[in-house]
């Protein structure tokens, strides 16, 4: 099972297949509906490095962070799909969360060489795998800030890569 | 007089287990859909959901982050009272339960609208996501005095439906419409395989409540023939765990059926419960 470590390259993303199990490790971002769309506006206004955030080679995972732990949210809720391609541009390589994705969206994380994983819920499990948390933008938005994450084999599955989703019909 | 500290505790107790534990036919359940699963992933999946069971009951620590809104249903039999005082202790001890798991301080601040529009933000504490209303009802065993913790999650509430159902004097009918619901949401949930809970009454409110108690009286072990019917059509959809596609996006289906009305028409409230849901606990009072 391949191991990625974040931040990646884009020669570590572009093999990646559908159907692959991956582990995932070293340091991510985490967000969902609340704080995407203002991470969306900075890029738009060149603010993200006033801000100190960094997502050349990110991952961005789709979960709130708080005392009761992580998990995925839904990806395909509107305010966090609506960003996964504005968030690939900017330079997220990988999106990590459950549900499908429509077709537009899995167009556009190929344009942009990322790609889209998903998660099983297993807080209790992801728990014991987390290193350090630490909040990066957007304090005020307690569990649905933005947070950075350093994790140790964080266990997904690619369901969207190269213009292909694990979602589409045989 | 009631002995408010041990209520308390057994409260905020049960509410820490429902938060945590997995039902031995729940266990029971995965095993066998694990066993019977053809697709690697999907099988992969479910045994990531169970160890997260296992270390989730070892640590008493959440089944999943989303630990949902505390729902109560209290049974009382003709020889037990209900009191303020009691129902002051539940309360007590569910907020205690919440600060004890911990729960997700998932509260929103501000009054009616400020709330709608989540423009004030979350309280900081646990303990500051109120209950939803108690149910209380009233059982044949007369010494009896018990409540069920539900933890609801907020992915299986954006799929549920409540809706009228015109039944054309046929059971059949009204399971296929349930078999249509489930259908067109079981992938959307992304967190399966499901439960799916029906409660089936004369309003919305009583389909509801059905819905709850079913959530509630459930075993995976004991399915109805309409249980079963259900669980088998849907799970055609071969959604699969995590919708990674599979035989297995159903474990099983609670019904129950109240009174109904004379009319061509009955009120079905259907639930896609979530991979670790039902999260359930009775305790005694």
């Amino acid at each position: 099972m391949k191991e990625l470590i974040f931040p990646v390259s884009k020669a570590d993303i572009e093999t990646l297949k559908v159907g692959e199990t991956i582990q995932i490790s070293g340091k991510i971002l985490c967000g969902r509906d609340a704080v995407l769309p203002r991470v969306v506006d900075l890029y738009k206004k060149d603010q993200l490095e006033k801000e100190g955030i960094d997502l050349k080679g990110s991952l961005i995972f789709h979960t709130a962070v708080s005392v009761a732990g992580i998990g995925p949210t839904s990806s395909n809720k509107k305010e966090i799909e609506d960003n996964i391609a504005v968030l690939s541009e900017a330079g997220v390589k990988m999106h990590l969360g459950k549900g499908a994705l429509k077709k537009e969206t899995v167009e556009a994380l190929n344009e942009h060489n990322s790609v889209y994983a998903v998660i099983p819920p297993v807080t209790a499990l992801l728990d014991s795998k987390i290193k350090n948390v630490r909040c990066v933008a957007f304090n005020e938005l307690g569990m649905e800030a933005l947070y950075e994450l350093e994790v140790d084999k964080f266990p997904a599955v690619i369901a969207a890569a190269q213009g292909k989703s694990i979602y589409e019909n045989d | 007089m009631i002995e408010r500290e041990i209520i308390i505790n057994k409260v905020a107790d049960a509410l820490v287990k429902a938060g945590s534990v997995f039902s031995s036919d729940k266990f029971e359940a995965y095993n066998k859909a694990i066993d019977n699963e053809e697709s690697e992933l999907s099988k992969w999946s479910m045994t990531c959901i169970k160890e997260n069971a296992e270390t989730a009951e070892q640590r008493k620590s959440p089944l999943c982050d989303d630990t949902g809104i505390p729902h109560l249903i209290l049974e009382v039999g003709k020889n037990r009272a209900v009191s303020g005082e009691l129902l002051d202790a539940i309360y007590a001890g569910v907020s205690q339960g919440l600060k004890k798991l911990p729960g997700r301080p998932m509260a929103i601040k501000g009054d009616d609208w400020k709330r709608v529009d989540q423009s004030l933000g979350l309280y900081e504490e646990s303990e500051a996501v109120l209950p939803a209303p108690l149910q209380l009802k009233y059982v044949e065993d007369e010494n009896r005095l018990s409540l069920t913790v539900l933890m609801q999650g907020g992915g299986p509430e954006i799929r549920a439906k409540t809706y009228r159902v015109f039944h054309r004097h046929s059971k059949e009918t009204v399971l296929d419409e349930i078999v249509s619901w489930a259908d067109e949401v079981v992938g959307q949930l992304g967190c399966t395989p499901c439960t799916i809970a029906v409660g089936i009454g004369r309003s919305h409110y009583e389909a509801s409540a059905l819905m709850l108690q079913a959530m509630a009286d459930g075993n995976y072990s004991i399915q109805s023939k309409e249980e079963k019917y259900i669980t088998e059509q849907v799970n055609k959809t071969g959604v699969g765990s995590l919708g990674l596609k599979g035989k297995c996006s159903v474990l099983g289906t609670f019904i129950k059926v109240g009174p109904q009305r004379a009319s061509g028409v009955r009120i079905v409230c259907m639930r896609p419960c979530c991979c670790f849901e039902p999260r359930k606990y009775t305790v005694n009072l």
